[in-house]
């Protein structure tokens, strides 16, 4: 008999001689095996064609080159690949075509305005940064790999031969090894170390307490006390796939086994790869899966094989993970389908003067007999001049796109040409925001001091655009840590006044009385799990558990004096008030998601009765009851007790005959060793032994809330954020944990709507009438939230996907219950379809595919282990103190104590609002400036493409003088986070980015170009006042932002392009025309302006922004002066000159006031007068008042010292105090005035939230 | 007045920057390493001490009236200077060819007619001296892609390069292929090539060509050792010819041409007359006119001008900021009667609408 017990403590025993053929299951006999042997090909062939894999247990003469070794490589290149592929992958953005394409015309220089250096050089070091990037995280990579490939891993070769008892050796080459593991010094001489990467498929590999398991492995043995033995055979097991809840897999043992029986292997008799055994001193497992790369054989066996084959990891993990597919932010989508439409609209103003350039150079040029056009010309002298045009507007595509999206969006990735740095500028910035959030002391977890961590840095400016938030319930909403709080047994409500039936009195008595109803309950409790109880030397016992549902109930039975001491193999020891009672179990009828019970059968050792014990979730127990039986009691304490958020079990038992429970056994053992649709086989059988139970009571388990929850929610939700919980609770519980943390608001103004119905029909008429409603109450200022169970969710998904689309628009809310992982996957799926940007948050290895799924994943790394963080964008601690990150680029995620948003920087939210700061700050400005300088000179040029600045400058000013305002700006910060948290609502008048999308941008865009165009001139200015007067009266929708954006960038830097050039020409005119020097004028007036537009729309100085702006200045008369006293330079002494010049800097004076007074004087209108959200805030907190005082800036509220939770209490207090008035017309003002205290409200006055939810439902 | 008048004067005051070193001890890493430390912390955290201006009523007002106020001086002196320049224009292009031949101004141009042409000029006030005497062109492209590219600093500089003409087509070398041309170049080749020459009451006035070009230029980009050669020997004759015994360095009307100009109107420095000229004076010119503007019909000027601190005659700056300075003034009147008759407290937060509206 084999009893595959718990995952992770997993111990296999073969005790009883196996029967030598199984009727159901294949086998592998003496022939198969040699034919197995025979060949790699012919064995690896057979592998595949019968799409398993049989794994000789500790069979040295297993070629190693059968199966893949265990190398890790997470490399994405060789040495020989890097440069071809790293180019492919830079080139393969259209951006980057534009550009090589730009810097291959540069090469002829009858066309190129400029040197070509002064394109490819940029364009050359900023590949190689980037691909030195690539080639740095690749090397970690491969040194990462490196260290866990040559990690130490104990490998058994040669086991120790002992016989079992009665068997003999009948062949050498089929000896029967015999490992006895409860003698760890024995194992320890027979194994020897490897490096982890040499691990073979069919080693069995030893681990200690708390080593990685290096690849996936089946248990064969633990420390556990029952040392178990191992027998040599075949383990039958499918092929590898990506399915980590299943494996269906037959140990074998060879001849001379009499009786070779087949012994069932699941899922939890494995350990995958990357997991750490914890709490087990040893273990040691067959090695099954291995690697994730294929040697070359491999390789041609794959391409032989290619129709059946599993290219790279074969681990479980390995295979799960997949290929993360690279995420993009909103605006780097966005780019490229706008690169397009630019280059179109670029392509235009080239043929517009390439054909004037053509027009006057045939009319005019030839008159000009200096130039000397040759009377008979090439076949592409008709192109020379479009294409020199095309180069003097290649300046305008990043120009275009970068204040189309604020330079730091745009420039994601190699964005090249002339912008060159600023695409480092813009990684930079990147890193930045994630080392904030890495820095952040505000994000640290307390209880651990785990750090928050960025894994992927450049995402970080997504963290404003969030717009959905989809969240796991257990362990994220709530602390994951469960207690037993009531119960209900044979109609008697236990807990009920106390809130803890812990310390019910009456409870307590009944059970020193001895009551049989209340024993017998408690002994469910007690046994009718998989816990391991853990005695310490000083007799303490502590219990292991997978599920924290079955230790609650285990520590609650042991307070109530039924203690579970032992388990001793099948032997489990309860004490009972002195007392020590043994049973014996028998068969455990494991719990699956789709049964929802769990059940053991036990023989009771006084007695010799044999008993089923059974607890599950209602609907899977009650109506099994025995006939007779009343279950109304029961499911009313289900009702009451889920309407107070609690999880509820009912418990049930039934005694067997012996002859039932034999006929049942061999039923259970024939179908736990199947290996097609075994558990649908086994929980089949298991159905026919869990009928006419006797239902004992129902239990139920607080999970509580993490401090800061709603008030954390509350905050997102007036920020806009969407928020859906996905979780695998009840739909009572669910929803009512949904209510206590504010997702959805109680009757008057909530309501909740339920789609539910088994079958299609059901869930259709559902859906429709769910959809209906929430079409009607849309106009009104409802709270309205769906709820939706995995049946359902199912169905919908898969049938009536349009309208359950619809349905995840309109609402803004909701909840999904008894949800897989890959549904959540799905959510996330249906939300980015529609073109929302989503945030998935999780702990657990459920919520990985969610995580992985979204735009932004968030990982806790809790008490469900690494696997969320790891798989996460963001990872932060389950305790994490603080709310929002920085100055509130929020995203939150809850965490114990505070509510923590996930990083960023809110400024950064902010600033998409008030895209001109950064449009202006930015080399975007700049170049703009230029680029329209450059138009215009090219009109006074002889429409020539003449370039009006020179190589050195036109690259010093793009690579350099534009770029660190721009760096700073980023740490600009429009309202300090006290605001922000004030006034969450700010967050969606700012998340205007999301409304970037192609038509609004294409139509805004082009009608600013008209305005531009049509008044273009001396006329930018109205065209700047009317553009923001627009903007004024659009404010309140979010296309103000986006109106202001364009606006901005076509009318405001045409106008002071157009000022810089007017005073040059006009002042240095006649005598003073001399091309370098009016060159550095306009340069010079360029950084001018540039600088005093960056100070004019920065917010808040510190320190790096005067060094940015002002060094910046500085910096530009440094470098010129220094290239002007080289003989060699082109503009050898003009700087000296100029500056000697009064009237350079008359000139530098007045093109700065020019420009800027129409900019100040319409910014200080509408600040004042027309004032947006941002400035009113920006305002009133800069103002002192009650806010935050100038004085506040120091940090006295982030201090670490004090205490967590007073902190989280005090904060919204003593900012209520002040704040009343402004939230008075927030119906939720008061609960949050109160602070985290209040929160438990909800579970102990539930009388008028559950009248009006169970009306709701009904309703429904 | 709604607006708290002591809140205002503190917001508009920028904080000090407050680098906060206390509490640290000196000896651990110096008074400098304390300081780092508390930025860095203070810069991860991002709480760096901050001044954060907001455009108040007042700091906007003062503002535009300080504009205005240093701005109508500054516009009044430059046009004062630029009024105080003296200048004499002569337009001769039309007027140097004789009446009979001026329907085919080109063929006369080009032709072996004499070109000396008479001018009188008129000194409308007293002229200090120096007076620089410029030619004007305009509508020459000297900003053309084509000209400007046209020429070799290297063989300009180093005789050793003079076969470095590869940028200079088509004037490189002559007859094609063989023999570089130095100074090679459109633009050397079209070397504007009319002269002048003064004389007052009959009596010559010395016109100094020495030192018109810029030092730079002639110590360091035209070489002492660089002598023109085949210049103006092919097909085509553009503009001036160059004695070819001169180095370079020394042809000072060659380095004033190749000083491209960056707008189709440019004058050109053509020397300097030493001599003060009293006003109601006469001025006989003897010009040469030789260069043909005729074809694209360019002008030519004849310039004598005095100059000021600001440079030549040029009302633009002068204009410029008065314009600038007036405006300001009218936004900051503007601005103090919006403020006066429609005052609007900042930073009131009943202007958010979601406190209007729930």
């Amino acid at each position: 008999m084999a009893v595959p017990l718990n995952t992770g403590y997993a111990t296999s025993k073969l005790e009883e001689p196996p029967s030598r053929h199984h009727p159901s299951a294949p086998i592998a006999t003496q022939a198969t095996r040699s034919f197995h042997r025979n060949g790699h090909c012919r064995r690896e062939l057979l592998n595949r064609l019968t799409m398993k894999r049989f794994v000789y247990i500790n069979d040295d003469d297993l070629s190693d080159d059968l199966y893949c070794d265990n190398r890790i490589s997470n490399r994405k290149y060789t040495l020989l690949n890097f440069l071809p592929k790293n180019l492919w992958e830079q080139f393969s953005r259209f951006m980057n075509q534009y550009f090589l394409l730009i810097a291959c015309l540069q090469l002829w220089p009858l066309i190129t305005p400029v040197n070509p250096a002064s394109t490819w050089g940029p364009l050359i070091f900023i590949f190689a940064v980037s691909a030195t990037k690539e080639a740095w995280d690749d090397y970690n990579r491969y040194l990462s790999d490196k260290k866990a490939n040559e990690k130490e891993v104990w490998v058994v070769r040669q086991g120790v031969k002992k016989h079992v008892k009665g068997f003999n050796t009948v062949n050498k080459a089929i000896v029967v090894y015999v490992l006895v593991f409860d003698r760890v010094a024995v194992e320890w001489e027979v194994s020897m170390a490897v490096q982890a990467q040499d691990v073979r498929v069919g080693n069995i590999v030893w681990l200690r307490e708390n080593d990685e398991v290096p690849c996936d492995l089946v248990l064969i043995g633990t420390s556990e006390p029952q040392g178990i033995c191992y027998v040599e055979g075949v383990i039958e097991c499918p092929n590898p796939d990506r399915d980590i809840r299943r494996f269906d897999a037959n140990l074998r043992l060879f001849p001379p086994f009499l009786d070779n029986d087949v012994c069932p292997l699941t899922i939890k008799n494995t350990i995958l790869q990357s997991c750490y055994l914890r709490n087990t001193e040893w273990a040691c497992g067959v090695a099954v899966y291995t690697g994730n790369v294929y040697g070359w054989l491999q390789l041609l066996l794959s391409i032989v094989y290619s129709l059946l084959l599993f290219l790279g990891n074969e681990t479980k993990l390995g295979m799960s993970r997949g290929v993360p597919e690279p995420k993009l932010t909103a605006v780097d989508a966005m780019i490229d389908k706008l690169t397009g439409a630019i280059f179109v609209f670029q392509i235009v103003v080239v043929i517009v003067l390439g054909i004037a350039g053509n027009v006057w150079k045939d009319t005019e040029a030839r008159k000009q007999w200096y130039v000397q056009y040759p009377k008979e010309s090439p076949w592409y002298e008709l192109l020379v001049i479009p294409l020199r045009f095309e180069l003097l507007c290649s300046i305008m595509i990043p120009i275009s796109i970068k204040e189309a999206f604020n330079k730091l969006k745009a420039y994601r990735e190699f964005m090249v040409d002339d912008k060159h740095l600023d695409f480092v500028s813009l990684d930079l910035v990147k890193s930045l925001y994630a080392k904030f959030i890495d820095w952040d002391n505000e994000m640290v977890d307390l209880e651990t001091g785990t750090p928050s961590h960025a894994t992927n840095t450049a995402i970080s400016e997504d963290l404003g655009q969030v717009e959905y938030i989809l969240t796991d319930k257990t362990g994220t909403l709530t602390e994951n840590k469960m207690i037993f709080k009531r119960c209900c047994i044979s109609g008697t409500f236990y807990g009920n006044e106390s809130g803890d039936a812990l310390k019910d009195v009456e409870l307590l008595n009944a059970v020193t009385s001895g009551s049989p109803d209340v024993i017998r309950f408690l002994t469910v409790m007690a046994i009718c799990n998989t816990v391991i109880p853990m005695q310490s030397k000083s007799g303490a016992i502590s219990y292991k558990a997978q599920s924290q549902d079955e230790e609650a109930l285990v520590r609650a039975a042991a307070r109530l004096h039924i203690v579970f001491v032992r388990r001793n193999a099948n032997i489990l020891d309860i004490k009972f008030n002195g007392s020590a009672i043994e049973y014996e179990v028998l068969d455990t009828l494991e719990f699956t998601s789709d049964r929802k019970r769990m059940s053991v059968v036990v023989r009771d050792c006084r007695s010799g009765n044999i008993i089923l014990l059974s607890k599950g979730a209602d609907e899977t127990v009650l109506p099994h009851a025995s006939a007779g039986q009343q279950t109304r009691t029961f499911s009313e304490a289900v009702d009451q007790y889920a309407q107070l958020g609690l999880r509820t079990l009912c418990l049930a038992w039934r005694e067997l005959e012996e002859d039932e429970y034999r006929e049942w056994s061999s039923m259970f053992k024939e179908a736990n060793s199947t290996l097609v649709d075994r558990e649908w086989r086994v929980a089949e059988v298991c159905q026919r032994l869990e009928h006419d139970l006797d239902i004992l009571g129902v239990a139920a388990i607080e999970d509580r809330l993490q401090d800061g929850v709603p008030e954390t929610i509350e905050t997102l939700r007036k920020a806009g954020i969407n928020f859906w919980m996905l979780t695998g609770d009840k739909q009572n519980t669910a929803i009512q944990i949904a209510l206590s943390c504010n997702f959805v608001s109680p009757e008057p103004k909530g309501q909740l709507l339920l789609i539910n119905g088994k079958t299609e029909d059901e869930v259709c008429r559902s859906l429709e009438r769910v959809l209906l409603t929430m079409r009607i109450t849309k106009s009104e200022p409802k709270d309205v939230a769906f709820v939706v169970d995995g049946w359902a969710l199912e169905i919908a998904l898969k049938h009536y996907r349009k309208a359950f689309t619809e349905l995840a628009i309109l609402s803004r809310t909701a909840i999904c219950c008894r949800a897989t992982p890959s549904q959540k996957a799905q959510l996330v799926e249906l939300l980015k379809s529609c073109d929302y940007r989503t945030l998935a948050i999780g702990d657990g290895g459920n919520d990985v595919r969610m995580i992985q799924q979204a735009d932004i994943g968030v990982g806790i790394s809790g008490r469900e282990g690494l696997q969320a963080s790891r798989a996460a964008d963001y990872s932060i601690g389950s305790k994490s103190e603080i709310v929002v990150g920085l100055d509130g680029n929020l995203v939150v995620v809850i965490g114990d104590g505070e509510m923590l948003m996930a990083g960023g920087d809110g400024d950064f939210v902010l600033s998409q609002g008030d895209f001109s700061k950064i449009i202006f700050a930015g080399p975007n400005y700049g170049s703009s400036v230029q680029f329209n300088s450059t138009s215009s000179f090219s009109f006074i040029s002889g429409v020539s493409g003449t370039s009006l600045f020179n190589s050195v400058s036109l690259m010093a000013y793009n690579v350099f003088y534009t770029s660190i305002p721009v760096l700073v700006s980023v740490l600009d910060k429009d309202l300090s986070e006290a605001t922000v948290i004030q006034h969450p609502q700010i967050l969606f008048y700012c998340q205007a980015g999301r409304l970037l999308n192609p038509s609004t941008f294409a139509g805004w865009f082009g009608r600013s170009l008209f305005h531009a165009v049509c008044n273009g001139g001396g006329h930018g200015l109205v065209t700047v006042a009317v553009v923001d007067e627009a903007t004024v009266m659009v404010d309140d929708q979010r296309e103000a932002a986006l109106f202001l954006l364009i606006g901005k960038i076509i009318t405001g830097n045409a106008f002071q392009a157009i000022v810089v050039f007017v005073i040059t020409i006009h002042a240095y005119a006649f005598e003073k025309s001399e091309m370098e020097e009016v060159s550095m004028v306009a340069l010079s007036g360029c950084i001018w302006l540039q600088a005093s537009v960056v100070a004019i729309e920065t917010n808040s100085f510190t320190i790096l922004q005067h060094l940015a702006i002002w060094g910046n200045l500085i910096a530009f008369y440094a470098i010129n002066w220094i290239v002007s006293a080289l003989p060699s330079s082109g503009m050898y002494t003009i700087m000296f000159r100029l500056c000697r010049q009064p009237s350079y800097w008359i000139t530098m004076i007045l093109i700065v006031a020019a420009g800027m007074g129409p900019v100040l004087a319409l910014k200080y209108f509408r600040y004042t007068y027309r004032s947006s959200k941002i400035n009113i805030l920006q305002q009133a907190e800069r103002m002192g008042g009650p806010i935050l005082s100038l004085g506040n800036i120091e940090p006295q509220p982030r201090s670490l010292e004090k205490d967590v939770s007073t902190l989280s209490i005090s904060q919204p207090k003593s900012r209520n105090a002040v704040y009343e008035p402004l939230l008075s017309d927030s119906p939720n003002a008061t609960r949050r005035s109160a602070g985290s205290a209040t929160q438990f409200d909800f579970f102990q006055s539930p009388s008028r939230l559950s009248s009006s939810y169970s009306r709701n439902c009904k309703d429904n | 007045m709604s607006v708290r008048g002591s809140g205002v004067d503190e917001v508009v005051g920028c904080l000090p920057l407050k680098l906060v070193v206390g509490y640290r001890s000196v000896d651990s890493g110096g008074y400098l390493g304390s300081i780092m430390l508390v930025m860095d912390s203070r810069f991860t955290q991002q709480e760096l001490p901050a001044c954060k201006p907001i455009l108040t009523p007042r700091w906007v007002i003062s503002a535009f009236m300080l504009v205005s106020i240093v701005f109508i001086p500054i516009g009044l002196a430059s046009l004062f200077a630029s009024r105080d320049v003296v200048e004499i224009i002569d337009r001769y292009e039309t007027d140097c060819i004789p009446q009979a031949l001026r329907n085919d101004k080109v063929k006369y141009i080009q032709g072996p007619e004499d070109k000396t042409c008479n001018r009188t000029l008129r000194v409308p006030k007293r002229m200090k001296q120096p007076i620089y005497v410029y030619y004007q062109l305009d509508n020459f492209y000297q900003n053309h892609r084509r000209y400007v590219k046209s020429r070799s600093d290297k063989q300009l500089k180093d005789p050793k390069s003079e076969n470095d003409v590869s940028a200079c087509k088509p004037e490189d070398a002559t007859p094609p292929g063989s023999n570089p041309i130095v100074p090679c170049g459109l633009i050397a080749w079209s070397m504007f090539n009319d002269t002048y020459s003064f004389s007052r009451n009959s009596e010559q006035l010395p016109l100094n060509k020495k030192g018109i070009s810029w030092k730079s230029d002639r110590q360091h980009k035209f070489g002492k050792e660089v002598f023109p050669k085949n210049f103006q020997n092919g097909t085509l004759i553009g503009g001036a010819h160059l004695n070819s015994s001169i180095p370079l360095s020394e042809q000072e009307d060659l380095i004033v041409w190749m000083r491209t100009a960056a707008l189709p109107t440019f004058r050109k420095l053509y020397g300097k007359i030493e001599v003060d000229l009293q006003a109601n004076e006469s001025i006989e010119v003897q010009l040469k006119n030789y260069y043909n503007t005729y074809s694209f019909n360019g002008k030519k000027k004849l310039v004598l001008s005095t100059t000021s601190w600001l440079g030549g005659k040029n009302d633009f700056i002068g204009i410029a900021y008065l314009s600038v300075g007036g405006l300001c003034f009218v936004l900051a009147m503007a601005f103090t009667i919006i403020y006066l008759v429609k005052p609007r407290r900042l930073g009131d937060p009943s202007y958010l609408s979601w406190n209007r509206n729930p």
